[in-house]
């Protein structure tokens, strides 16, 4: 590590030592803060031009910039601007305060996530329980927010939402079980240098649709959107959040669909491989946003689906496929059949 | 690195914790509380002997990980019974679940 | 004692200690339950620390994110008008229980103390990787894994079967 600085003249090249080191670049600027605000903030302008042009409409266009680009900037002043109302007998410091917990808990495990082969900020060796186990969180977060929002709607949404993510972390988990027993640990740097020579898409191709469908439910995005249906729940579980709160709210909602993208590419679309004429982080938030987009544009062209059935499907259909995955997987790698594609 | 004594020490002031809350509180659900910390004191104690082993052993680490599941069912089953006495006697202050039928 | 005291030591026996105290003391039955959740990470904190990653992010996944959420969810559908009002309920025998509860962990504490010597001071050298973990669970103790999955569906299923409301 680098020598504190003891003299005067010791502080300058102290404070260059830090901030050209590996962790300070990777936490604060690269796969870290400032990249994950301006990905995020580009997220929600993205997803309203996007749903814009699927709609036949024209979306944000007048926020400075071409096409509306400081939009999510305009958005964010308007919000903070407005008064935060917090509801009678509501519990203030949870209703104030979980929020940001769910904001700080969307963006840990990207301290896990590997945009390069050297641009992670923590490379563990349970890299993948470790966003399992932060995954799990949302869930009862979400509950204590409705509860504390001390309302109807909220509180009903809450259920409905709490009831959703859970059924649907199960099949998401076993899927990804499938693409551990390919890669061979839970190293999420290692499983993507195992899709060196094919994505991980290809041999666990259904493990891939469960993932991705159970992906979606999570988000809480169309068709899976119930939780916060406009004519049955107002807003669902945030209905009570207004002004600085929705922000922080609607932050975390994005990041936590950039957090799914960048791990369906870490898990299925091979990270950051790619032919070498675009550098590796380059190749990952290509991929990233992609998936993203394809998460997105459902919104715009499906129907809704009913919140029991969305659950029964969750917990039968969705995790007999994902079983049914691990099973071929066992069976093509006992077999063999995976070595002529380098597995 | 602290010396394994230290957890042992966390380990036993866990559990008396979790002990007063069992022994003293009357609300169902608290007394659940203290059955999970009772739990974790143990768990805490398994993986602190199968660290400091010579050399470090997993099976400690096994033991806790059957024990995160039996705790974790255990208090799935305990609340639905919670929720079944309170439908039935409208309270779930131990004090008053005292009567064996009905 | 000549070693000086590990941080994350103290940081995190302070913060298990005082969550877990809290959990019982807290007025509210969710802050309790909050409580017990900062109580569980801070256990997951010590397993890290003990060299068992992947045991503390199963202690995270299965108590915070699924024993909290069914504490939550008991505690919101148990509420009564006056369910509060008897909160700090404690059965009238507090000194008795602080004195049972202070003995047990006094003589625990105090046999470790006393065997202090005898218990290694550092942990000795070699590491537990998670690659460990599962031949040992699946080979050594194949019965137990079985019966494990046996007894969760049962538990499961008796849960659902209790909780269940009778037309």
């Amino acid at each position: 590590m680098v020598n504190l600085p003891t003299t005067p003249a010791d502080i300058l090249p102290f404070i260059i030592a830090v901030v050209t080191s590996h962790t300070f670049i990777t936490l604060v600027i690269f796969p870290g803060f400032i990249h994950l605000t301006i990905v995020v903030m580009f997220l929600t302008w993205y997803e309203r031009k996007l749903l814009a042009r699927i709609q036949l409409r024209i979306g944000p266009l007048y926020a400075g910039g071409p096409g509306g680009i400081l939009q999510p900037i305009a958005d964010g002043v308007k919000l903070i601007f407005k008064e935060v109302m917090i509801p009678y007998k509501a519990d203030k410091p949870l209703f104030l305060g979980i929020p940001l917990a769910l904001v700080f808990l969307g963006a840990l495990p990207f301290a896990v996530i590997p945009f390069g082969q050297h641009w992670v900020i923590a490379n563990l060796d349970v890299g993948l329980v470790f966003v399992f186990a932060v995954a799990s969180l949302f869930p009862s977060m979400i509950l204590i927010f409705a509860w504390a929002s001390n309302s109807k709607y909220p509180f009903l949404g809450g259920l409905r939402s709490l009831f959703q993510q859970v059924a649907y972390e199960i099949p998401m988990w076993i899927s990804a079980l499938s693409v551990v027993m390919l890669a061979g640990s839970l190293n999420l740097v290692q499983i993507v240098n195992a899709q060196q020579k094919t994505w991980f898409i290809v041999p666990a191709f259904l493990s891939f649709i469960v993932f991705f469908i159970a992906t979606m439910a999570e988000l809480e995005r169309l068709p899976f959107d119930l939780p916060s249906a406009e004519p049955e729940l107002v807003a669902g579980w945030f209905t009570e959040a207004s002004g600085a709160v929705f922000m922080v709210i609607f932050l975390a909602l994005y990041m936590k669909l950039y957090l799914m993208s960048s791990l369906i590419t870490v898990l299925f679309l091979g990270g950051w491989w790619g032919p070498a004429f675009l550098p590796q982080p380059v190749w990952f938030i290509l991929k990233a946003l992609i998936v993203a987009t394809i998460i997105i544009i459902p919104r715009g062209v499906y129907a809704r689906l009913r919140v029991d059935l969305l659950i029964k499907v969750g917990w039968t259909r969705l995790l007999i496929i994902a079983l049914a995955n691990v099973f071929i997987t066992v069976v093509l790698l006992s077999t063999g059949v995976l070595s002529a594609w380098g597995l | 690195m602290p010396s394994l004594v230290s957890y042992i020490i966390v380990s036993a002031a866990l559990l008396g914790i979790g002990i007063y809350g069992l022994s003293v509180k009357r609300n169902a659900i608290r007394i659940l509380f203290a059955v999970e910390l009772i739990v974790n004191a143990a768990n805490l104690n398994f993986v602190a002997f199968a660290r400091y082993m010579n050399p470090p052993n997993v099976t400690g680490q096994v033991i806790v990980f059957y024990s995160i599941a039996a705790a974790a069912m255990e208090a799935a089953v305990g609340l639905a019974l919670i929720l079944v006495a309170f439908r039935l006697n409208s309270t779930i202050d131990v004090r008053k679940l005292n009567k064996l039928k009905g | 004692m000549s070693v000086p005291p590990d941080i994350t030591f103290v940081v995190l026996t302070t913060v298990t200690l005082l969550a877990a105290i809290m959990a019982l003391q807290a007025k509210e039955l969710i802050y309790g339950a909050i409580s017990l959740a900062i109580s569980f990470i801070g256990i997951a904190g010590f397993f890290v620390s003990l060299d068992a990653p992947y045991l503390a992010m199963l202690q995270i996944a299965v108590y915070v994110g699924a024993v909290v959420v069914l504490i939550l969810f008991t505690i919101m559908l148990v509420r009564r008008e006056e369910a509060d009002k008897d909160e700090t309920g404690e059965t009238g025998q507090s000194a008795a229980g602080l004195w049972l509860a202070g003995l047990l962990a006094v003589s625990i504490a105090g046999i470790a103390a006393l065997a202090g010597p005898n218990l290694p001071a550092t942990p000795p050298p070699g590491n537990l990787p998670v690659s460990q973990l599962g031949p040992v669970l699946a080979g050594a103790y194949p019965v137990p894994l079985v019966i494990l999955a046996l007894l969760l569906s049962g538990a499961l299923l008796g849960a659902l079967v209790l909780a269940k409301v009778d037309k």
